[in-house]
């Protein structure tokens, strides 16, 4: 399989790093790593949602907006602004620090800060069920996006599931792209599926992408069978998605499916220059 | 020109002229030795035959301020003899209450004259109103408006048979108010004093919805004639606020078809007045919320909700009968009070929580070894200061005003001197500056033993120019109100309030009435952060603390559900003085069809969970363009970019520009 992570390093391992079949993770307090939550998450379902962003993606789409989702490792960010006071670099002890060669407690004007914390999934759980009334006020609940959610499918199952007893509901954001058993496994512990497909054709999917879509496509086909709620999504980027050929290969792909387009937006790249890293879409 | 371009435009001030024309008429009140009534009574009858009659194209409701000046009715020399023996509230005018419109507005002026028990002065200044009505009722004659001079043909003289005719009444009486020198005249529970009008004319068949959708719109214009006349703080700071819903003294819900109406008319006129509060609690249906989030949408920063399960028991706690208790309203912005019979000081003192933590930090902390011991340095110094504000304020004086006087229940026959509720309100500033600076305290000089309190003094007081690698962890990782790591922060808040409630009961004031705890701060905010230096939460001296009841500028929320975790914790029914929650939001928000219903859930979580008030603001372009430029003004900006949300003021200069950009498009 393709992609810039190999999937199944991360997919199915719990909080010790030991290997497991993905389908018994749903009572396995496992961990995973996630890079933000966001609380009144208007966009990302029905009702008000707390939505959780999981680190690590195996696709490197150009277009990317979320940056900081696809490492599956810890990285620092710094916003603009550094008066190069160097307090950062000037050496300390603190263990967090280590791995990144700068203090993370120094900056004057706060402008470190790191994505990607670790947390169990049952931990988590519990946290995101502080607002369960507010959840079902609304019809809402908690969204699982990222990254790349399935890239930590068992972490994924074990959460979902873990939210499902405490009887929230359950919706994640996936490029579908994960192993048919991952997929599968995520899947039956969903209320609703939001799944992205980006280009119709094969070969332009990897171009843009880095993978190519069989894989997802074939996850799409069990997700329509699956009796889940769900929906198809396509994100509209000038000149590579939003063509008459590609949207013409989509509707044919998914004639029988719920299908929202979503408009690009310029500001996609803010957040490569607190990472380091150029954002290629913008030239 | 139509009668909304007229007063958008501001062309209707081009028919103002002065009354007095720079003649100092407090110098010859003063040199005929006249006492204040007769005073205010002849500057209202001056100010009543200078006015003119201008009724613009397709108006309806009537009545416009045309005397363009209002000298003081006592000379600067008076003031201060006066306030040789008096506490004087701002500018000495009564101001910032509710009057029971129904007790003029259902009997009509020929009544009231009749009466025994009203006054000369009362009768002098009714009388110089009737003149002004006159003039309109001319020239409503004069350019063929059969439909005005019938209305005013009835109304004020008599009381009103239709909603037309009421809406009238009271845009006249209102206007009389302001130009008889009360200030912050609010509306009140208009849609219920209103409804029975309303429901009449329904009844009758001679009335549709649309057609009272456009008397309301017509009427609600008239809040925005004469406002630039008006005294306030800022431009808009004029207290013309109204309260929409709420339950009546046997619990029964009272949100009619007008208060849906008067909803619909504010977000149609998208302008700043009247500034709607809706009464809400935990059993009012989820629908009205969304109602309500439609307006906020609109992105005025209206409705301010209030919690009909906190307010009443809590107005009850300090002495108001569960009858009057259910009738509250608010007053300028948003404390709480009751119509007709309640004369209440809401804003008369603060207390500023940052300035009590400031004091115990320099002259208590060194010696406490524990938090009890930190906790009880805190409540002896919030009890100093109660005992400061409460003897600040001695024989309070207002200057008399017998038009306000026929609105209000006035046992000494003038309600500047009171009426049967006469208590003092105190705002409290700055909660979470010094929840957060405390919870710091304790973290790190108590039970991590990290920093002595010397150090941390030293700090401070250098505006952390010693110690300096103190404040990044302050300002960026102690608890904070609203924060992940919040939980300390909170703890203190509660304690805070609570004892600054308890510390209040046991007062009385000046006129016999109790004080009251609040959580606004209005003003404060900035005077009191100016007042002390940094404060250990790693705030700098010069920054401002939070408006109202608001985490610190600089707390890290994960997003609205957290702060509303954390500001409900305290028990709000014992600071019932108000000071709302505020929340912005960015219109993106607002993008989808269902956003209303999302916000709504929201808004009905912060009242289940026990808040006592909330604001809710849409963010437009100006307030970007102004977040552009101060960032520090607005760390809780949220806007929508495409998959993910941001705080703007986090956002680089061109993606900021390119926010503010696409604002222009969605307006």
């Amino acid at each position: 399989m393709d992609g810039k992570f190999d999937i199944k390093e991360f997919a199915d391992r719990d909080v010790e790093g030991k290997v497991f079949d993905i389908n018994k993770f749903a009572d396995r307090d496992t961990e995973g790593i996630i890079f933000d939550i966001k609380e009144f998450a208007v966009h990302d379902g029905e009702g008000v949602r707390t939505t959780v962003f999981l680190k690590g993606c195996p696709l490197s789409c150009t277009w990317c907006h979320n940056p900081e989702g696809q490492s599956p490792y810890s990285e620092i960010m710094e916003k603009a602004g550094c008066v190069k006071c160097g307090r950062c670099r000037a050496g300390c002890s603190h263990p967090e620090c280590q791995p990144f060669g700068r203090c993370l407690h120094a900056c004057p004007k706060g402008l470190l800060r790191v994505a990607g914390q670790k947390t169990s999934s049952h931990a988590l759980a519990k946290k995101l069920c502080r607002d369960s009334v507010l959840y079902e006020m609304s019809g809402g609940g908690v969204t699982l996006s990222g990254g790349e959610p399935l890239m930590q499918g068992g972490f994924c199952v074990s959460l979902l599931h873990k939210l499902g007893e405490y009887g929230i509901n359950r919706a994640i954001e996936t490029s579908g792209f994960a192993s048919d058993e991952v997929f599968r496994a995520v899947l039956d512990e969903c209320d609703y599926v939001f799944c992205d497909l980006k280009i119709a054709d094969s070969a332009v999917h990897r171009k843009y992408t880095g993978v190519p879509n069989e894989q997802i496509l074939r996850n799409i086909d069990t997700l329509r069978k699956s009796g889940k709620k769900y929906r198809i999504r396509v994100p509209l980027i000038p000149g590579i998605t939003d063509t008459d050929e590609n949207l013409a290969g989509i509707r044919a792909l998914t004639s029988e499916d719920e299908v929202q387009y979503l408009p690009y937006n310029k500001l996609a790249g803010a957040k490569y220059a607190q990472l380091g890293r150029e954002f290629k879409l913008e030239k | 020109m139509t009668y909304y371009d007229y007063i958008t435009s501001g062309e209707h001030k081009k028919y103002r002229r002065p009354a007095f024309d720079g003649r100092d008429i407090a110098a010859e009140f003063s040199a005929e030795f006249l006492p204040p009534e007769e005073r205010m009574t002849r500057r209202f009858e001056a100010l009543c035959a200078n006015e003119d009659a201008h009724i613009f194209d397709g108006q309806k409701i009537v009545f416009m301020r045309t005397s363009s000046d209002f000298p003081d009715v006592f000379t600067p020399d008076e003031w201060t003899e006066i306030k040789k023996t008096h506490f004087i509230h701002e500018l000495g005018y009564t101001s910032n209450v509710t009057p029971d419109y129904k007790r003029v507005i259902s009997r009509g002026f020929c009544e009231i004259l009749a009466d025994e028990r009203t006054n000369e002065y009362e009768k002098r200044e009714i009388n110089a109103l009737m003149s002004v009505v006159e003039k309109y009722r001319a020239e409503a004659e004069r350019i063929g408006r059969d439909d005005v001079y019938e209305v005013l043909s009835r109304v004020p003289w008599e009381a009103p048979r239709t909603f037309r005719e009421a809406l009238q009444f009271f845009r006249i009486v209102h206007y009389a108010l302001w130009l008889e020198g009360t200030y912050h005249v609010t509306c009140g529970r208009f849609d219920k004093y209103m409804y029975p009008y309303y429901k009449a004319d329904i009844d009758a068949g001679r009335l549709t919805d649309e057609e009272a959708l456009d008397l309301v719109t017509d009427f609600f214009l008239s809040f925005n004639i004469d406002s630039d006349l008006y005294p306030g703080v800022q431009q808009g700071d004029n207290g013309q606020s109204m309260v929409l819903g709420g339950c009546d003294a046997d619990g029964n819900d009272w949100f009619t078809r007008l208060s849906e109406i008067c909803l619909l008319a504010s977000g149609k006129n998208k302008l700043i007045d009247p500034k709607i509060n809706m009464r809400v609690s935990k059993s009012t249906p989820a629908d009205r919320f969304v109602k309500g989030s439609r307006l906020t949408a609109v992105g005025m920063g209206f409705p301010q909700y209030s919690n009909d399960d906190v307010v009443i028991p809590g107005l009850e706690k300090l002495g108001y009968s569960h009858e009057d208790a259910a009738e509250y309203g608010v007053a300028a912005c948003w404390e709480f009070i009751v119509p007709g019979n309640g004369f209440d000081v809401a804003n008369i003192a603060a207390l500023s929580f940052p300035r009590v933590v400031d004091n115990v930090l320099h002259r208590d902390f060194a010696s406490c070894k524990t938090k009890e011991e930190l906790t009880t340095a805190v409540k002896k110094e919030i009890a100093a200061q109660c005992a400061n504000i409460t003897s600040s304020v001695k024989n309070l004086w207002f200057v008399p005003a017998p038009f306000l006087t026929l609105f209000f229940d006035a046992p000494h026959g003038d309600v500047s001197r009171g009426s049967k509720y006469n208590n003092f309100g105190a705002h409290g500033t700055g909660i979470s500056t010094a929840a957060d600076s405390l919870a710091a305290m304790v973290k790190y000089v108590i039970e991590d033993k990290t920093v002595t309190a010397e150090e941390l003094t030293e700090a401070v007081d250098s505006d952390f120019e010693k110690h300096s690698e103190l404040l990044p962890i302050l300002r960026n990782e102690a608890p904070k109100m609203g924060a992940e790591n919040g939980e300390e922060a909170d703890e203190w808040a509660v304690l805070l309030l609570r004892t600054f409630a308890e510390e209040m009961s046991e007062y009385r004031n000046c006129r016999g009435g109790c004080w009251r705890a609040g959580t606004g701060s209005a003003m404060y905010y900035l005077w009191h952060a100016s007042e002390i230096g940094a404060s250990p939460d790693g705030r700098r001296k010069g920054e401002p603390f939070g408006t109202n009841y608001s985490p610190s500028l600089f707390a890290k929320t994960p997003g609205p559900v957290s702060i509303i975790r954390s500001f409900t914790k305290p028990e709000l029914v014992n600071n019932v003085n108000g000071g709302p929650l505020t929340l912005e939001f960015d219109s993106s928000v607002f993008s989808e069809a269902d956003a209303p219903e999302k916000l709504g859930a929201l808004v009905r979580y912060f009242i289940a969970l026990g808040g006592h008030q909330l604001q809710l603001n849409s963010v437009s372009k100006d307030v970007l363009l102004d977040a552009q430029a101060h960032p520090e003004k607005y760390p809780r900006l949220i806007v929508r970019i495409w998959g993910w949300s941001a705080y703007f003021t986090e956002l680089d200069k061109p993606y900021q520009d390119h926010v503010i950009a696409r604002q222009e498009y969605k307006l």
